[in-house]
C-alpha cells in the first residue's frame, strides 16, 4: 500500500510538470496553430539558469523568477523566429521550432557544459500512510493546480485572453477586428516560454536537468497536450496528470526503461483515436 | 466618406482589380453589384487593410468597419464576447467594449448573448456580424454578401436593420451583393463590377431600367424586396 | 541515364524549361555522373568515406525530399528506415544468408515495415504525422537497444564484407561503387514517378488532399505508397551502411540523424530530384569542416556536436525563412535571370511545406 501510494503522488507530481509544459504547448497552439517543438527547451533553460544564479548566491525566489524570465525571453525568440515573418506556413514554423530546439542544445552546451545539474527547493517530506512523500511534491502539486485556474480565467474572463482565442479560433475575422495574430502569436510564445518555465523550475529539484532533457519533457509535454487536441488545458492538466502516473506505475512494477515507450505508445493511440473522429477537411481548414 | 481611385490589387499574376475607382458620400448607401469572382470581395479586403494595391488609391474620411462574407464569427466565443472584440480598435474608452449600446439597435442580440456564437442560425449570426462591425463606431459599414445563404424573410429582416441605422445614425454603407434586386431595392445608387473593371454605375432606378442589367441580374429571378 | 536523369529532374515536371538553362542543365547532369563515377578510382581513402556516407545520406534525403516535397508529408524519423535496413542486412548476412541478397532484402523490409507503419500513421496530418515518425523511431530505437537478438545496446558486431559473384569487397572504393550505383537507383527510380501521372497526383495530394481526392486521385495509396518507398531508399543507404562499417548499435540511429535528412531535403530543396543530392553534399563537406575545426587542440570535447548543431538549425532556419524553396531551385532561378535565351517558365509547381489556400477574401499579406 505504501509503495502504491508513493508512486501515485510522485507521479501525479511528475504528471503536474507535464501538464505545465503542455499547457505551453496548448497555449502557443491554440493561438497560432504551430506546434511548439522548442517547448522542451524552455523547463531546461529555466532550470539552468536558477542552478546557476543560486550558485552565485542568489536567494530562492529571485533565482526562480529569473529563470522564468529567462525561459519567457527564449519563448518570445522562438516566437519571433518561428511566425514573426508574415507568409511562413504552419508546417515551416514547426520546422523551424525544430531547428530551435536543436539550437538550444548548442547554446545549452556552450554556456553551461553538458553535466546534468539540479537543486533543492523545499526539503523534508511528509508521512502519509506510511510512505515518506517529499514535501516538495505537494509544492508542484498546488503550484500547478493554481496556475491552471489562472490559465482558464485568463482565456475565458480576459479580453486580451479572448483575443487569443479569437486569433486561435478565426484567423481571418482576427484581423478584420484589427486584433493583430503575429503579435498576439508572440504573446502567446512568450506565455508558452513561461509556463515551460515554471514547469522547469519546479521539476529540476525532482529530475537533474541537463542539455538532452528537453527531448523527454517536450514528449512527455506533447503526449499530455494532445489528450485535448492541443487546444484545451483542461485535457491538457488530465492528459499529463494521466501520463505522469502512469509512467511512474510502470517504473515501479515493471521497469523504469520501459517508461519512453508506454508514453510513446500512447501518444499514438490517442492520436490515431482522435483523427478517427476528425474529417480531413476539417484537418485542412484548421 | 469613401473614394477609390484607380485601385488595382493583384494576386500574384492574376489581376482581380484592374483601376476600380468609385464613391461613397457620408450618410448614403451605395450598392457593388456583380457576379462571382469579379473582385467585390478583394475590394473590401483591401479597403480593410488585409491586402495591399499594386496602384492607385483610396481614402477614407472616418472608420470604416467590414461584415464578411460567410458572417466569420468566432464559433466558440459567445455572442457578447464576439462584439466585445469587435471594439478592439477603440482601444481602451470607458464604456468601448460594452455590447448593450448594440442591443439597443439589434435588440435580439440581448437575448442570444451568452450562446456561442457557432450555435446560431445563419440569420442570427449576419445580425452578429454586423452587431461587431458597429461595435467599432464606424462612419462607414462595408457590407459583403449579406444575403448569402439567408432564406428571404431573413435578409428582408437585416435589410430593414440597416435601412435604419443608415437613416437613424446616418451610417454610410457600402452593400456587395450578387443580389442587384436586393441592392438596387436597397441603395439609391450602385456599380456594376465584372472581371475587376466598373461596367456600369448610376441611380438604382436606371441601372434597374438597362436592359443588359436586367439581363445579366435579374431576369429569372425572384423578387426579395425589402419595402 | 544520369544525364537524362538530370536534366529531366531540374524540371519541375509539366514546365517545358527554357533551352539555356536545359542545356546547363544536361551538361551539369551529365558531368556530375562521369566525376562521381571516375572519382572512387583517385580519392584517397579518407574522402572515399565521406563519398560513402554522403551517398548513402542523399539516398534517404531523396526519400524525405519526395515524401516532403510532393506527398507533403513531414517525416521526423527517417533515419529509423535506415536502422531498419542496415539491421536487416546486417542480421541475414551474420546467420550466413549470401551478402548480395541480404543487401537485396534491406530495402525490401524497410519498404514493407513502412508500408505497414504507414497505413495507420497516415491518417494524421501535419504535426501529428510528424510527430508520429518521430514517436516511431524512438520506440523502435528502444526495443532495439533492449532485445538481444538485435546485440542490444552494445550493437551487432562482425558484419561480413560484401560479395559480389564470390568475391569480397574489401576496398573502400569498391563500396565507394556500390553507393554510386545505388544512389543512381534511387534517382532513376524518383525521376520516373515525379515524371509520370502518379506523380502529378502526388503533387495535388500536396497541395490539398480534398481537392485531389474529388478528383480521383486515391489519396491513401498513394501517401502509402510515398512512404513505403521513400522508406525503401532509406533502408537500400543503411544496408550498403551496415556492409561498409561492419558494425551496428542504436547509437547510430539517434533522432539528430533524422533532423539531419530534412535538413538535407529542406536546404537542397523539396519535391526536386537533384536538390536532396546537392543538400546531402552540402551539409556533410560541411560537416567534415566543422569536425575539423571542433577537433583542433585547445576545442572542448563537445565542440564538435555543438557546431553541429548550431549549424544544422542555423542552415534550416535560414533556407526555410528566405529560401523556401531549397538551393538548388533558388540557383536554377538565378541562372534563368542570367542567362541569355532563357524564356521565364512558369511558376514552380512543386510547393514547399505551403499551407492550404486561404479562404475566400482570406489573409494574404
Amino acid at each position: 500500500m505504501t509503495a502504491f501510494l508513493s508512486y501515485l503522488i510522485s507521479g501525479l507530481a511528475i504528471g503536474c510538470t507535464y501538464a505545465l509544459v503542455a499547457s505551453g504547448f496548448v497555449a502557443i497552439h491554440r493561438v497560432t496553430r504551430v506546434v511548439n517543438f522548442a517547448q522542451g527547451a524552455f523547463p531546461v533553460l529555466a532550470g539552468l539558469t536558477v542552478s546557476s544564479m543560486l550558485g552565485r548566491g542568489l536567494p530562492h525566489g529571485a533565482a526562480e523568477l529569473i529563470g522564468i524570465a529567462v525561459a519567457g525571453l527564449a519563448g518570445l525568440v522562438v516566437g519571433v523566429v518561428a511566425i514573426g515573418k508574415r507568409g511562413t506556413p504552419t508546417l515551416a514554423s514547426l520546422v523551424i521550432t525544430l531547428g530551435l530546439g536543436i539550437l538550444a542544445y548548442a547554446v545549452e552546451i556552450v554556456i553551461w557544459g553538458d553535466q546534468p545539474v539540479s537543486y533543492s527547493m523545499l526539503t523534508g517530506s511528509v508521512n502519509i500512510g506510511g510512505a515518506r512523500i517529499p514535501t516538495q511534491y505537494f509544492l508542484v502539486i498546488g503550484v500547478t493546480v493554481v496556475t491552471f485556474v489562472a490559465l482558464a480565467l485568463f482565456f475565458s474572463r480576459t479580453y486580451v485572453g479572448k483575443a487569443l482565442s479569437a486569433c486561435a479560433s478565426n484567423p481571418y475575422a482576427a484581423r478584420l477586428t484589427g486584433i493583430d495574430p503575429t503579435r498576439m502569436g508572440l504573446v502567446a510564445f512568450t506565455l508558452g516560454g513561461l509556463l515551460g518555465g515554471l514547469a522547469g523550475v519546479l521539476i529540476t529539484p525532482l529530475q537533474p536537468v541537463a542539455f538532452d532533457s528537453d527531448v523527454l519533457l517536450a514528449t512527455s509535454g506533447f503526449a499530455a497536450a494532445i489528450f485535448g487536441g492541443l487546444n484545451s488545458a483542461y485535457a491538457a492538466l488530465v492528459g499529463g496528470i494521466v501520463l505522469g502516473v502512469l509512467q511512474a506505475f510502470v517504473a515501479g512494477y515493471l521497469d523504469a526503461a520501459y517508461q519512453t515507450e508506454v508514453t510513446l505508445v500512447l501518444i499514438i493511440l490517442v492520436m490515431l483515436y482522435q483523427s478517427g473522429r476528425r474529417s480531413a477537411l476539417t484537418e485542412e481548414l484548421a | 466618406m469613401l473614394d477609390v481611385t484607380d485601385l488595382v490589387v493583384r494576386y500574384g499574376k492574376a489581376t482581380a482589380l484592374d483601376g476600380v475607382s468609385l464613391h461613397v458620400a457620408a450618410g448614403e448607401m451605395v450598392a457593388l453589384v456583380g457576379p462571382n469572382g469579379a473582385g467585390k470581395s478583394t475590394l473590401v479586403n483591401t479597403l480593410s487593410g488585409i491586402l495591399r494595391a499594386a496602384s492607385g488609391s483610396f481614402t477614407v474620411g472616418g472608420r470604416l468597419a467590414q461584415v464578411p462574407e460567410g458572417r466569420q464569427l468566432f464559433p466558440e466565443l459567445s455572442v457578447a464576447d464576439n462584439l466585445r472584440l469587435g471594439a478592439w480598435r477603440l482601444g481602451r474608452r470607458p464604456g468601448a467594449r460594452d455590447p448593450r449600446r448594440i442591443y439597443e439597435i439589434l435588440p435580439d442580440l440581448a437575448r442570444m448573448a451568452r450562446q456561442p456564437a457557432g450555435t446560431l442560425s445563419g440569420g442570427q449570426q449576419q445580425m452578429v456580424a454586423v452587431g461587431r462591425a458597429l461595435m467599432a463606431d464606424p462612419d462607414i459599414l462595408a457590407v459583403d454578401e449579406l444575403s448569402l445563404g439567408l432564406a428571404p424573410i431573413v435578409v428582408a429582416d437585416l435589410a430593414r436593420h440597416l435601412r435604419e441605422l443608415n437613416e437613424s445614425r446616418g451610417t454610410a454603407v457600402l452593400l456587395i451583393e450578387q443580389n442587384a434586386r436586393l441592392a438596387f431595392d436597397l441603395c439609391d445608387r450602385a456599380y456594376v463590377l465584372e472581371s475587376g473593371v466598373i461596367s456600369a454605375s448610376g441611380s438604382s432606378a436606371e441601372l434597374g431600367r438597362s436592359e443588359a442589367i436586367t439581363r445579366a441580374y435579374l431576369g429569372g429571378l425572384t423578387g426579395t424586396g425589402t419595402s | 541515364m544520369s544525364a537524362a536523369v538530370g536534366s529531366r529532374g531540374r524540371a519541375a515536371a509539366g514546365a517545358r524549361r527554357p533551352d539555356a538553362l536545359r542545356v546547363v542543365g544536361w551538361v551539369l547532369g551529365t558531368l556530375a555522373a562521369v566525376v562521381t563515377l571516375v572519382a572512387p578510382a583517385v580519392l584517397p581513402r579518407p574522402q572515399l568515406t565521406v563519398y560513402v556516407l554522403t551517398g548513402t545520406a542523399a539516398m534517404v534525403t531523396i526519400g524525405v525530399s519526395l515524401l516532403m516535397g510532393y506527398a507533403g508529408q513531414v517525416s521526423l524519423g527517417q533515419a529509423a528506415f535506415y536502422a531498419i535496413g542496415g539491421y536487416t542486412a546486417g542480421l541475414l548476412a551474420v546467420h550466413g544468408v549470401p551478402t548480395l541478397l541480404a543487401l537485396a532484402a534491406a530495402p525490401l523490409v524497410a519498404g514493407g515495415l513502412g508500408a505497414l507503419v504507414g497505413l495507420p500513421i497516415l491518417r494524421l496530418r501535419g504535426h501529428y504525422l510528424a510527430f508520429a515518425t518521430l514517436a516511431f523511431q524512438l520506440i523502435l530505437l528502444a526495443v532495439v537497444g533492449q532485445v538481444a537478438f538485435f546485440g542490444g545496446d552494445i550493437g551487432l558486431q562482425g558484419i561480413p564484407q560484401l560479395s559480389l559473384g564470390g568475391e569480397a569487397l574489401t576496398g573502400v572504393q569498391a563500396y565507394a561503387w556500390v553507393t554510386w550505383v545505388g544512389v543512381a537507383l534511387v534517382l532513376l527510380v524518383t525521376r520516373n514517378i515525379i515524371a509520370s501521372r502518379p506523380g502529378r497526383g502526388l503533387r495535388a495530394l500536396a497541395t490539398s488532399e480534398t481537392a485531389a481526392e474529388s478528383c480521383g486521385v486515391p489519396v491513401t495509396g498513394y501517401k502509402v505508397t510515398v512512404f513505403a518507398l521513400s522508406a525503401a531508399f532509406a533502408g537500400l543507404a543503411g544496408g550498403i551502411y551496415a556492409f561498409f562499417i561492419g558494425y551496428l548499435a542504436p547509437g547510430s540511429f539517434p533522432v539528430l540523424l533524422s533532423f539531419q535528412f530534412v535538413v538535407m531535403a529542406v536546404v537542397g530543396g523539396l519535391g526536386t530530384v537533384w536538390g536532396p543530392v546537392v543538400g546531402a553534399v552540402v551539409i556533410t563537406l560541411l560537416v567534415q569542416v566543422l569536425n575539423d575545426l571542433g577537433t583542433r587542440p585547445g576545442m572542448p570535447p563537445y565542440a564538435s556536436s555543438v557546431f553541429s548543431y548550431a549549424v544544422y538549425a542555423v542552415l534550416l532556419i535560414v533556407v526555410l525563412l528566405f529560401l523556401p524553396r531549397g538551393l538548388l531551385p533558388a540557383l536554377s532561378g538565378l541562372l534563368q535571370r542570367l542567362l541569355p535565351g532563357s524564356r521565364r517558365p512558369r511558376a514552380e509547381t512543386a510547393p514547399a511545406l505551403t499551407d492550404e489556400a486561404a479562404p475566400t477574401g482570406g489573409a494574404r499579406e
